[in-house]
C-alpha cells in the first residue's frame, strides 16, 4: 500500500549569492520562504539552520491552534493563519493532521470570567467564532471537568472558541520544507550564522560556518535565539527568553474532545490522536537557554490536572521535554524591515504564540522582503512601538489571570 | 532534547542565607547599569533603559531577590547556557 518512503526534501550546495537568506529553519523561516518562492517568484532562497530543521520551538510546542487573541491588532492576523491550515494540507499535499476540536478557556472568578467575556466582545467584533459559558456548559463539553467546589479555584464559566484546535507541528515543518524545496529554495542545515555584514546601511552578506553568502536581504526567523543574532548588527531587542517546559502521558481511550486551558492553574491539555494528553505549561521566570525540564514542575501539573479532570488520577507521564520562549513584555511579536538597516528583516519575538501565527505570518513576511515595503497588517509589530510608548494590551488576557503570577 | 549532563534545578548563593534552592528567589533583571540622567535624555534612550535587553547568551550579571528567605536583593553571575550559578573569585 505505501511506497518506500523518500526524502520529502534536496539538500543542496550553499550558493555564494543568494536573492534573500532566512535565517532560522523553523516554521516562520520555512513558511516565509516557501511563500517567497510560491507567490513572489523569488527562487534564489537559503534557508540557515544551525541544527536540523524544526529543531527549535516549531516541534516543541504542544501544536494548539487558536485565535483568541486580545488586541484589535493581534486577532484579524491570527484568524487568518486559522483558516490557512486546511488550504496548506492541499496545497502542500501533506497532512497537516489539522484537528478542529475547539479550544475551551476556563475562568476560576469573577475577575477572569469578566475578561474572558471582553475576549468574546472582541473576537465576536472581529467575525471570529467565541462565546461564553457557563460551568454547566463547560462541563457538557468535557464531561471529565470537575465543576464541583472541591477545587481550590472552583471553575465559574469558560470561554469555548471552536475554529481552533491542535495540529501536527512536525508535519507543518517537514510539508512546509518539502514545498519551498520543490520550488527551488536551498535549505541548509547544520549551518551556523556567524556574522551578518552591512555596509552604507545596507545588508551585503551573511557569514556562515560554511562560507560566506553574499545577499541584499537577510531575515532573523530565529526564535528563541534572535537576540543573539539580533546583536551581530547592533540591533537590541525588548526579550528575554524563557524555558517552557510540556508534557505527555500515557496513551489513554479518547476522553477529552477538546483543548482545554486554564490560567489560574497555568495548564492546558488536550488529546492527541494518539490518545496521550498532551499539556504544558510551565515556564520558569528568568532568563535561560537551556531546554531543561525540572521535577518541581513535573508535580506542579500533575497536582494541577489531578483537581481540574480526577479522572486522570494515576495516569503515568511518559515524557517531558522544554522550549524557548522569546518574550516580549506586550507580549506582542515584533516584525520589522528596512528600518536602520536596510534588507535587514526580523519576525521574532512571539513568545508562546508562534506557532499558530507561522504560516499567515510567513505569508505577509514574503510580501515584505519581496517588495521592501511593510503590509498593513504587519505595521503595529514594529520595534519602534517601544520608543513611541504604543505598547500591545495582549499581556491583560487572562492566560494571564493567576494566584501564582 | 536530553538533560545535557547538567544539573536539573537550580541554586543560588544569597550573600546571607547562603546556597539555597532557586525557587526561594525572585528575578529581578540583568544588570543594565544606573538609572539614566533624565536631562536631554531622548526617547531612543529612555527606550533602551527600559525595555531593550541584552538577553546574553553565556555569562551574565543578573539580579535577584531572596523571597522567601532573608528578602536581600544582590547580584550573581549566571551562565544563561547552563542555568547555572557561576562561581567566580571577583566581587559582582
Amino acid at each position: 500500500m505505501f511506497a518506500k518512503f523518500k526524502r520529502l526534501w534536496k539538500e543542496s550546495p550553499l550558493r555564494s549569492q543568494y536573492d534573500a537568506v532566512i535565517i532560522g529553519g523553523g516554521l516562520h523561516g520555512l513558511a516565509t520562504a516557501y511563500y517567497l518562492a510560491k507567490e513572489q517568484g523569488m527562487n534564489r532562497v537559503a534557508v540557515i539552520e544551525k541544527r536540523y530543521i524544526g529543531f527549535g520551538g516549531s516541534g516543541r510546542n504542544t501544536a494548539i491552534v487558536r485565535a483568541n487573541q486580545r488586541t484589535k491588532e493581534n486577532l484579524p492576523l491570527y484568524a487568518e493563519g486559522l483558516k490557512l491550515w486546511p488550504k496548506l494540507t492541499h496545497e502542500l499535499d501533506f497532512n497537516l493532521m489539522f484537528f478542529n476540536c475547539g479550544n475551551l478557556n476556563l475562568a476560576h472568578s469573577e475577575a477572569a470570567l469578566g475578561s474572558l467575556r471582553l475576549l468574546v466582545a472582541s473576537a465576536q467584533f472581529h467575525g471570529i467564532k467565541s462565546e461564553l459559558l457557563d460551568a454547566k456548559q463547560c462541563n457538557e463539553l468535557v464531561p471529565i471537568l470537575d465543576i464541583s467546589d472541591r477545587l481550590t479555584y472552583p471553575i465559574v464559566g469558560g470561554m469555548y472558541h471552536p475554529p481552533g484546535g491542535t495540529l501536527r507541528h512536525d508535519a507543518v515543518v517537514w510539508g512546509l520544507a518539502k514545498g519551498a524545496s520543490s520550488l527551488g529554495v536551498h535549505i541548509h542545515q547544520e549551518t551556523e550564522v556567524r556574522g551578518i555584514h552591512v555596509e552604507k546601511g545596507k545588508v551585503v552578506s551573511v557569514e556562515t560556518d560554511k562560507g560566506t553568502i553574499h545577499t541584499a536581504r537577510v531575515l532573523n526567523a530565529a526564535g528563541g535565539y534572535s537576540t543573539l543574532i539580533s546583536a551581530m548588527v547592533g540591533i537590541r531587542l525588548p526579550i528575554h527568553v524563557l524555558t517552557i517546559q510540556a508534557m505527555v502521558t500515557q496513551p489513554l481511550k479518547p476522553i477529552l474532545h477538546h483543548v482545554v486551558s486554564s490560567g489560574a492553574y497555568h495548564c492546558y491539555a488536550n488529546q492527541t490522536l494518539k490518545g496521550e494528553i498532551a499539556t504544558g505549561a510551565h515556564m520558569d521566570p528568568w532568563p535561560n537557554y537551556t531546554t531543561q525540564v525540572s521535577a518541581r514542575y513535573i508535580k506542579n501539573q500533575a497536582e494541577a490536572l489531578t483537581e481540574l479532570m480526577p479522572v486522570l488520577k494515576g495516569v503515568k507521564f511518559m515524557r517531558s521535554w522544554a522550549g524557548l520562549a522569546d518574550m516580549t513584555p506586550d507580549m506582542a511579536p515584533l516584525i520589522d524591515g528596512n528600518d536602520h538597516i536596510k534588507g535587514y528583516y526580523m519576525d521574532c519575538g512571539w513568545g508562546y504564540f508562534g506557532f499558530k501565527s507561522g504560516a499567515v505570518t510567513g505569508r505577509y513576511m514574503a510580501e515584505f522582503i519581496s517588495s521592501g515595503r511593510c503590509p498593513d497588517i504587519f505595521k503595529p509589530f514594529t520595534l519602534r512601538r517601544y520608543e513611541d510608548h504604543r505598547l500591545m494590551g495582549e499581556i491583560a488576557s487572562p492566560v494571564n489571570y493567576g494566584p501564582w503570577d | 532534547m536530553g538533560l545535557g549532563g547538567t544539573a536539573m534545578s537550580m541554586t543560588i548563593t544569597c550573600p546571607i542565607c547562603g546556597k539555597r534552592n532557586g525557587y526561594e528567589f525572585r528575578f529581578g533583571g540583568e544588570e543594565r547599569g544606573g538609572r539614566p540622567n533624565e536631562e536631554g535624555l531622548t526617547h531612543e534612550q529612555w527606550c533602551d533603559y527600559v525595555h531593550m535587553r541584552a538577553n546574553v547568551g553565556g555569562i551574565q550579571e543578573e539580579w535577584w531577590y531572596h523571597r522567601d528567605g532573608c528578602g536581600s536583593w544582590f547580584k550573581i553571575r549566571r551562565n544563561t547556557l547552563t542555568n547555572s550559578e557561576v562561581c567566580h573569585p571577583e566581587k559582582t
